[in-house]
């Protein structure tokens, strides 16, 4: 009697505990909730990794500057890599992926609601472990990539080598008392290996719960060839996450294993091989690339059809085109090895590859510019970074096509070359879809929309920002200054483009402080009486309320065309009457 | 809730899915796991091919793991076995073959165990050793999380959650186990007799 009223008790606590303001947050499965947790956390690592950055350019503002010690420097823009990387851009995607995709393609739900859960605590509490080596002062230090053997720590990574050495070398090292430990005896790399992978299984059980959420939970009529572009991105980049993640899992774990155990995977004094992290680990690293754009492609191809007031043109070959940079994404990674003495052969293979990925991704800036031909142009916030993104990652672009000219590569590698043109596909290609994004889609998640004033400033801040921050570092390199050095002696002609981009950091932090404004002014207006569909879109997530009701659809539409939302809207002039099936 | 919509979503889909949105889901976590053993295949014949004539060896009992290849290969047919008893409706064959299975990849992580301690050399001893036991090594957690993945299942056959239409689970661990003894042809293959 006594226990059954103790367990009725308990039972009545939890369901108060899920239905209360914070447990229902924490509890969740539901793929909306999902999406605003995954969204808002990936925004506050961007916070974190925009503090990083800011850091970084205070500290290269001017020559021999000793605002941070160079422990502390390696330490910042290794985690200012990380978080944007892993922390920021890639949980934001799979937010909007979670929150749009079910809207989008008819469905209720994600496949595997609990699965989803679980990719986001992963992601939260593998956050939180990166974050809290700072606790420990010991926070990754050897860059995103990590290279070993600098990541490597046992003494015994040159004992073997020393034993093949001759008596009197062996005699002059004692007597020089050379360090023989090797590079990172500290707890840094840990941190980065059991972090990423904690990230890692997160991204692997989101890709998982995509690919079966797009191929088997579409609403009737919702063929694959009439999937929205951003439903198409999000698929072809879970594939990308299920064959490339491995890669990643392989390469951190036998460096753990070198670490703690004694292999000798990356030692060359002991018949392993410091190549082979660059080979795992890259051939992990550029599909990651695509991984992080291929989404705001998708962004992009939904915003920009639905300001322009007529269909993406060339539907077709936006789709596939991306269907070709996720296979050709696999065939690149030594790009990122030129300097490393690979044979020619292989040089030739990878800088082949690299030219020929360039030409899916010019077929799609084509058909965006095309889709803007003859349209209704309607600059809305969402329009303008849509815009913007065009023309910044076609600079990244080029500028990336340049580094696949193996001679040009020998020249810039490892210069703010690289860290150029990484910014302009990233800051100008991925940070400006995703504004771009929150822009369009803040209306459907909250039932209120971002002041467009505040946002018009907040884009053309960050584009004069970005610009005036990245562009000159192309020079810099050029001028050999390397990357990952905490300073530099004055007088070698970098100082003025030095000091410009760290300035233009300035500009960027004023942008996010507006945005951040506008943030906290749209929430504190109470009551707002917006419609459900502000933008006069074309895809099924605007057919249904915004916010939707915890099932999204009373009733899941029946799909004819690749704009159900405009048939809907203009019975007349649907687009099934003229496509013809 | 959100099984109850997710349900209702299935059951409005125009064509009812012939197979369960698990077995996708388990069919791409294979993929993702047969692309995790690729790459720690190709990182071993990279070392391999690289050291050329330098490629250490080391003594390994070859008959212990010849006899430990066939128990694990037999116990994916039992496991089949298995699941027929129960398309036949034959509760008991199905939690006793299973079990065998169970004791069957027990003793292969046993065998494997006493060759760790017994074959005389650490994952320090040379590039061959350290491959040795990574390959090994993750070969073996991996028939480890398939023993517990059927134990589960032979503890739910005893309470009777299995029949002929609703094994879900048990499929699942079927196709771990498949694919965890195919991966060991190849395992074994490499380390032990063809490109040591």
């Amino acid at each position: 009697m006594a226990v059954g009223s103790i367990a009725t008790r308990g039972r009545t606590a939890r369901q108060t505990w899920k239905q209360s303001k914070f447990g229902s947050w924490v509890t969740t499965t539901d793929h909306k909730k999902l999406g605003i947790l995954y969204v808002s956390t990936g925004f506050i690592f961007f916070l974190a990794g925009g503090i990083e950055a800011s850091l970084i350019r205070w500290q290269l503002s001017t020559p021999n500057a000793g605002h941070l010690s160079p422990e502390a420097y390696d330490q910042i823009f290794t985690m200012h890599g990380l978080t944007m990387i892993f922390l920021f851009v890639m949980p934001t995607m799979a937010g909007f992926g979670n929150y749009l995709v079910p809207l989008m393609i008819g469905a209720r739900d994600m496949a595997f609601p609990r699965l989803n859960a679980l990719g986001y605590w992963l992601l939260f509490f593998g956050g939180i472990f990166m974050y809290a080596s700072f606790i420990f002062g010991s926070a990754p230090n050897a860059g995103w990539f990590s290279y070993a053997p600098l990541t490597e720590a046992s003494p015994g990574c040159f004992t073997q080598g020393v034993a093949a050495m001759s008596a009197q070398a062996q005699a002059q090292f004692a007597t020089q008392n050379l360090q023989l430990s090797c590079f990172s005896p500290g707890q840094n790399p840990d941190f980065w290996i059991i972090g990423l992978n904690l990230l890692g299984i997160s991204s692997l059980v989101g890709a998982l719960n995509f690919i079966v959420t797009i191929l088997r939970l579409r609403a009737p009529g919702m063929t694959i060839n009439r999937m929205p572009l951003f439903v198409w991105m999000t698929m072809i980049t879970s594939f990308l996450l299920v064959f490339a993640l491995p890669s990643l899992t392989v390469a951190s774990f036998l460096l753990l294993f070198d670490r703690h155990l004694g292999t000798h995977f990356y030692q060359a004094g002991a018949g392993g091989d410091p190549l082979l992290w660059q080979h795992l680990f890259w051939s992990f690293g550029h599909p990651e690339v695509y991984i992080l754009i291929l989404p705001a492609f998708g962004m992009i191809s939904e915003i920009l059809p639905v300001f322009s007031g007529k269909p993406i043109f060339g539907y077709t070959f936006v789709a596939w085109s991306g269907v070709a940079i996720g296979f050709l994404s696999f065939t690149v990674w030594a790009h990122h090895m030129f300097a490393v003495g690979l044979p020619t052969v292989a040089q030739a293979f990878f800088a082949s590859t690299t030219t020929l990925i360039a030409i899916p991704t010019a077929v799609k800036i084509f058909n965006w510019v095309a889709t803007l031909y003859g349209g209704k142009l309607r600059f809305h916030t969402p329009m303008l970074f849509a815009t913007g993104f065009i023309a910044m990652f076609l600079i990244g672009g080029l500028n990336g096509a340049a580094l696949a000219v193996v001679p040009f590569d020998y020249q810039v590698t490892d210069t703010y070359f690289v860290v150029a043109h990484i910014h302009y596909v990233l800051f100008g290609g991925s940070v400006m879809a995703i504004f771009g994004g929150i822009f369009y889609w803040f209306p459907k998640m909250f039932g209120r929309q971002l002041n467009e004033t505040l946002g018009k400033i907040q884009f053309w801040l960050f584009l004069i920002g970005l610009n005036l921050t990245f562009f000159p570092m192309h020079i810099l390199g050029i001028l050999g200054m390397p990357r990952r050095q905490y300073t530099y002696p004055p007088n070698l002609g970098w100082d003025g483009l030095n000091l410009a981009a760290s300035i233009g950091v300035l500009i960027l932090i004023a942008g996010v402080l507006i945005f951040l404004w506008n943030l906290v002014r749209t929430f504190m207006k109470s009551g707002v009486g917006m419609a459900d569909d502000p933008w006069d879109a074309f895809t099924l997530e605007w057919a249904t309320a915004s916010p939707p009701p915890p099932e999204n659809f009373k009733t899941i539409p029946t799909v004819r065309s690749r704009r159900p939302l405009w048939d809907m809207k203009h019975p007349d002039k649907a687009d099934w009457l003229t496509e013809g099936h | 809730m959100s099984t109850v919509t997710h349900q209702t979503a299935a059951r409005e889909e125009s064509h009812t899915p012939v197979r369960g949105l698990g077995w996708y889901g388990m069919v791409f976590f294979i993929a993702s796991e047969a692309v995790f053993f690729a790459n720690l295949i190709a990182a071993y014949l990279y070392l391999h091919v690289h050291a050329g004539p330098h490629w250490p060896t080391l003594d390994l009992d070859k008959v212990l793991a010849a006899v430990n290849t066939v128990i694990l290969v037999s116990s994916s047919f039992v496991l089949t076995f298995a699941a027929r008893a129960l398309n036949r409706g034959n509760r008991r064959a199905f939690s006793g073959l299973l079990l065998l299975t169970i004791l069957m990849g027990a003793t292969f992580i046993s065998i494997q165990l006493y060759e760790y301690v017994n074959n005389g050399f650490g994952p320090d001893k040379n590039i061959f050793a350290s491959s040795f036991y990574t390959l090994t090594g993750f070969h073996g957690a991996h028939v480890t999380v398939g023993i517990l993945f059927l134990t589960v299942c032979w503890f739910r056959s005893l309470r009777g959650d299995f029949s002929k239409d609703n094994h879900f689970a048990l499929t699942a661990a079927e196709m771990y186990w498949h694919f965890v003894d195919v991966v060991w042809i190849f395992l074994v293959l490499l380390l032990y007799f063809v490109v040591r």
